[in-house]
C-alpha cells in the first residue's frame, strides 16, 4: 500500500512538475488570487470564460489551470474581507468579522499574513487526506442522505447564534431574517416562485454575492463616510507587517481544528466547503479565551481560513472518485473535462492515474506558489489603505458594481445590491450583526430543500430523523448545544427573579 | 436632354446602391460579433456544445462567436432575451427542448411564443435518457422493473434534475404507459440526483446518457434502457423501452440553434450551413458520440421547425397527463 502510494505520487509529480504544468499551474493561480480580489466575480464566471480556450491544451494542463483558479479564489477573497470588510468569496465572509476588525486596529499585515499561512497548512494537509483517502472519502460522503444533510444544517443553524456576540434576541431575529430571504426563488418540489412579486429576475431567488456584498461591504462604506475621518487608525497604528510569536503560538490550535473540520465537511455534496468557515470559527469561540472574538482575536481569522482552504481541496473528492460535482465550480470542471473527452466518474483513478495524481501533486504546488505569491504582497495591501478614503471608497464601489453585473448582466443585481447595502446600513444603527443573517440565508433553503426531500422519501414519517444514526447523533448535538447556549440566559433571568 | 440624364443620373446611381447594399447585408454576414445566447448556466453538456459550435463559426467567419449565458426560469429568461432581440442574425439562441416545447404548457404563460417569434435554423443533437436503476433492485430488464413495480405500488423512487426537465416527464411517461405507481423526487440539478441515485436513496432515475455512462460501465448503476425510438450508437446493445414492453416510448433531450422571426432567409441558410458542416467535423463527431448521439440527418431549418412542432404537441400531451405546473 505504501509503495503504491510512492509509485502513484511519483507519477503525479512527474506530470506536474514538467514545465508547460507548472506553467499553467501559476497562471491558475495567479488569476485566481486576482478574481478572488475582485468582488463579485468568482471563479464561476472566470473558468466559464475560459473553458474555450482549454479546448486546445493537454486534459492534464486543462484541469491544473482550472483547479488553480478555485483555490486561489479562496486565498484571494480573505484579502478583501480583512482589508475592506468585502468578502470576496462566500467562504471568506467569516473572515470578515475579525479579519477587519484586526485591519481597523492597524493589523491588518498579520491577519493577511496568518491567513495566508492558515491556508497553505490546511491546503497541504487536505491534499495529503485526498491522495490516502479519496475513495474511502467517497463512500462516508454517499451515506449522508436528505435527513442527515438537515440535521447537519440544523446544527449549524444553532451554531449560528453563537456567531453574533451581541445580544442572542437580535441574533435570532437576524437568523430568521436571512431564513425569511433564502425562501425567495422557485420551489424544487412544486414549481411555484415564492415571494418573485413577479419578477423574473427574483424567480431564481437571490444571490448570495448581492446580499453579502450590500450587507457587509456598501453598509460599511456607508457607516464610515458618516463617521468621517476617523480612519486613520488604520494607518497610523500600523505595528508591524508580520505576525508576533504569541500570535502564532494562539492560532496553531485554530489552524490544525479548522483543516480537521474543513476535510471532513468539504467532501459533502452540496454546500459542505461553505458551512466549513463557518463551523471552524463556532467552534473556536467555545474553546478557550473568547473575550477577542469579535473585536479582532486571530484566531478568528486563522480557523476559518484553514477551514475553507481545506474544505476548497477535498470538494474535489466526488468529482474525481464518483464524478459528481459539489459544486458550481465542479460542475464546470466536469465541463472541461468533457470537452477533453474524458468521462468523469469511478473509473478515472484506475483508467487515467496521470490525470488524477498529476492533479493532486499540482494541488499541493499551487498552494506553495500561493503562499509565495501572497506574502509578499501583503506590503502592498497594507499601503493600499493609507490611500485617501475619499479616493478609495468609489473605487470599492466600482469595482463591488461591476463584480455584481458580471454575475447575470443584469442591471437588476446592481440595484438589489443597494438596496442590501441600505438594509446593512439599518442593521448597523440597530446594532444588529450581518453574519447570522448570511447564515440562515444560505443555510435556510437547503434546510427546507432536505426536510421535504427526507419527508417524501420517508412517505410523511418524521422520526426518520431520529433512528438514522448520523442524523439522529447530529440533532442530538444540536439540542446539546442549544440548552448549553440558552442556560445561561436562563440562569441570568432566574437570578434577577430571585432578587426580586 | 442633358438636364434629363443629369437628373435621373444621381437616382440610378442611388438605386444601384441600395440594392448592391442590400444584397451585400446578406453576403458581409457576418460583419460584426455575433452573440449566441445560452438560457442554462455554464458546464452543463448544453453549453459546451454551444461554445464547441461558437468556436467552429469563429474560425470559418472570423468573426467571434460569444456565448452569453442568461440561465433562469427554466430557460425562459435566455428564450425571452431573444425573441426580444433585432432580427439581423447577431442575437443566436440554443433553444432546447425544455423553452420550445416542454415549457408552453409547464408554465401557465410565457413571456414568448416559440412558434410566431422564432425562426429555427438547425438541430444540434438529439440526447437519449437512459433508464438506469440503483443495483438495489433486482430488476434485469424492463419487464422484470415493471413487474417489480406493479408489485409494490408507490414504493419506488425516481429522482429527476427539476421538475417538467426530460428526465421528470420520462418518468411520468413510464408511470402512465406502465401502469404502475412510483413517487417523484425532484432535485435541483441532475448531480444531486445521480448522488442519491448511487447511495439508494432514490431507486431509478431518467439521466442523459452521457452523465450516466461512467457509473454503469464502474457498476455502480445498471442501465436498463434508452427512451429514444431507436437504439443508441454509444450502446448497442442496450435495448429501447419502446421495443421492451411499452411501444411508442420515445423521449430525447434536443436542443438547436434558432434566431429571432423575421430574420433574413439568406442568413437562416447560411448559418444553417455552416453549422452542419461544423457538425460533421471530426471532432464535434467524436463529442457527439460521446453525448450518446450523431449528428442529426437532413438538418434543413425547415426540418427542424416540423421537430419542434411535433415535438410541442407530444409534450403537451405528457405534461398534462402529468399534471406537473410551474407557475
Amino acid at each position: 500500500m505504501d509503495f503504491a502510494l510512492f509509485h502513484n505520487l511519483s507519477i503525479g509529480f512527474g506530470v506536474a512538475l514538467s514545465l508547460q504544468n507548472l506553467m499553467y499551474c501559476f497562471i491558475g493561480v495567479l488569476l485566481g488570487t486576482l478574481i478572488g480580489v475582485l468582488p463579485g466575480i468568482g471563479p464561476v464566471a472566470t473558468i466559464a470564460m475560459l473553458l474555450p480556450v482549454t479546448f486546445n491544451l493537454s486534459p492534464i494542463s486543462a484541469l491544473i489551470m482550472l483547479a488553480g483558479i478555485y483555490y486561489g479564489a479562496q486565498y484571494g477573497g480573505s484579502t478583501t474581507a480583512i482589508l475592506v470588510n468585502l468578502p470576496g468569496e462566500s467562504s471568506s465572509v467569516i473572515t470578515c468579522l475579525d479579519g477587519y476588525q484586526m485591519a481597523r486596529q492597524g493589523r491588518a499585515g498579520p491577519a493577511l499574513a496568518i491567513a495566508a499561512m492558515a491556508s497553505f497548512f490546511a491546503g497541504t494537509v487536505a491534499t495529503v487526506v485526498i491522495a490516502l483517502f479519496a475513495p474511502p472519502l467517497a463512500e462516508v460522503a454517499l451515506k449522508f442522505g436528505p435527513a442527515e444533510y438537515f440535521s447537519l444544517m440544523v446544527l449549524g443553524l444553532v451554531g449560528a447564534t453563537v456567531l453574533a456576540h451581541g445580544s442572542l434576541v437580535k441574533a435570532i431575529a437576524m437568523t430568521i431574517l436571512g431564513l425569511l430571504l433564502g425562501l425567495i426563488g422557485t420551489d424544487v418540489n412544486s414549481g411555484i416562485a415564492r415571494f418573485s412579486f413577479g419578477l423574473s429576475e427574483l424567480s431564481d431567488g437571490i444571490g448570495f454575492v448581492i446580499v453579502a456584498m450590500g450587507v457587509f461591504g456598501f453598509a460599511e462604506i456607508v457607516s464610515n463616510l458618516e463617521q468621517g475621518a476617523s480612519r486613520d487608525v488604520f494607518v497610523n497604528k500600523v505595528t508591524g507587517l508580520m505576525p508576533t510569536w504569541k500570535d502564532l503560538k494562539s492560532s496553531s490550535g485554530a489552524i490544525l481544528r479548522g483543516t480537521a473540520l474543513g476535510s471532513m465537511l468539504g467532501i459533502l455534496p452540496g454546500g459542505g466547503a461553505l458551512l466549513s468557515s463557518f463551523a471552524a470559527y463556532t467552534l473556536e469561540k467555545k474553546i478557550g479565551d473568547t473575550s477577542m472574538f469579535g473585536k479582532g482575536e486571530i484566531r478568528g481569522v486563522a480557523a476559518p481560513e484553514s477551514a475553507n482552504n481545506a474544505g476548497a481541496q477535498t470538494s474535489f473528492i466526488p468529482l474525481l472518485t464518483l464524478g459528481i460535482p459539489s459544486n458550481p465550480v465542479m460542475a464546470l470542471m466536469i465541463g472541461a473535462m468533457m470537452i477533453q473527452g474524458i468521462a468523469p466518474g469511478p473509473q478515472v483513478m484506475t483508467e487515467r492515474p496521470e490525470l488524477f495524481w498529476g492533479m493532486i501533486a499540482s494541488m499541493w504546488i499551487g498552494n506553495l506558489m500561493l503562499v509565495i505569491l501572497n506574502l509578499p504582497l501583503i506590503g502592498m495591501w497594507v499601503k493600499l489603505l493609507t490611500v485617501p478614503y475619499r479616493l478609495l471608497y468609489p473605487s470599492i464601489l466600482l469595482f463591488c458594481c461591476v463584480g455584481v453585473y458580471s454575475l447575470s448582466n443584469q442591471p437588476f443585481d446592481v440595484m438589489l445590491t443597494a438596496l442590501f447595502g441600505l438594509i446593512g446600513y439599518v442593521f448597523v444603527k440597530l446594532e444588529c450583526e450581518p453574519a447570522p443573517l448570511i447564515l440562515g440565508f444560505i443555510l435556510g433553503p437547503l434546510m427546507e430543500e432536505n426536510l421535504r426531500r427526507a419527508m417524501l422519501l420517508s412517505r410523511g414519517d418524521a422520526s426518520v430523523f431520529f433512528t438514522k444514526p448520523i442524523s439522529g447523533v447530529l440533532l442530538g448535538i444540536a439540542i446539546l448545544l442549544l440548552l448549553i447556549t440558552l442556560a445561561p440566559a436562563v440562569r441570568k433571568t432566574r437570578e434577577v427573579a430571585f432578587q426580586e | 436632354m442633358r438636364r434629363l440624364i443629369g437628373l435621373m443620373l444621381p437616382l440610378f446611381l442611388a438605386l444601384g446602391l441600395t440594392l448592391a447594399c442590400a444584397g451585400a447585408s446578406a453576403q458581409n454576414y457576418p460583419s460584426r460579433p455575433i452573440r449566441l445566447v445560452v438560457p442554462y448556466p455554464p458546464g452543463g453538456p448544453l453549453d459546451i456544445m454551444a461554445r464547441a459550435i461558437g468556436q467552429k463559426l469563429t474560425e470559418a467567419w472570423s468573426q467571434p462567436v460569444v456565448v452569453d449565458n442568461r440561465a433562469g426560469a427554466g430557460g425562459n429568461i435566455g428564450a425571452d432575451l431573444v425573441a426580444k432581440s433585432p432580427a439581423d442574425g447577431y442575437t443566436l439562441l440554443m433553444g432546447a427542448v425544455a423553452t420550445h416545447a416542454i415549457n408552453p404548457t409547464l408554465y401557465g404563460k410565457l413571456p414568448y411564443d416559440p412558434v410566431k417569434d422564432f425562426t429555427p435554423v438547425a438541430l444540434v443533437a438529439q440526447v437519449p435518457n437512459i433508464l438506469v436503476v440503483n443495483p438495489s433492485v433486482p430488476a434485469k430488464s424492463v419487464k422484470e422493473l415493471i413487474e417489480f413495480a406493479r408489485a409494490r405500488p408507490g414504493h419506488l423512487n425516481f429522482g429527476s434534475g427539476s421538475t417538467g426537465s426530460t428526465g421528470h416527464l420520462a418518468g411520468e411517461l413510464f408511470k402512465t404507459m406502465a401502469g404502475v405507481q412510483m413517487v417523484h423526487i425532484p432535485y435541483k440539478g441532475g448531480a444531486p440526483a445521480m448522488a442519491d441515485l448511487l447511495a439508494g436513496q432514490v431507486q431509478l432515475m431518467f439521466d442523459n446518457l452521457a452523465n450516466a455512462l461512467p457509473n454503469v460501465r464502474a457498476g455502480r448503476l445498471r442501465a436498463l434502457a434508452v427512451t429514444t425510438l431507436a437504439r443508441s450508437p454509444a450502446m448497442p446493445d442496450l435495448p429501447t423501452i419502446a421495443e421492451s414492453g411499452l411501444p411508442g416510448f420515445d423521449l430525447t433531450t434536443w436542443f438547436g440553434l434558432m434566431v429571432p422571426a423575421g430574420t433574413p432567409p439568406e442568413i437562416v441558410l447560411k448559418l444553417n450551413q455552416e453549422i452542419v458542416r461544423a457538425l460533421n467535423a471530426k471532432d464535434m463527431r467524436e463529442r457527439l458520440d460521446k453525448m450518446g448521439t450523431e449528428p442529426p440527418a437532413n438538418n434543413t431549418p425547415e426540418h427542424f421547425a416540423a421537430f419542434i412542432r411535433t415535438e410541442a404537441a407530444k409534450y403537451a400531451k405528457v405534461v398534462k397527463d402529468s399534471g406537473a405546473k410551474v407557475e
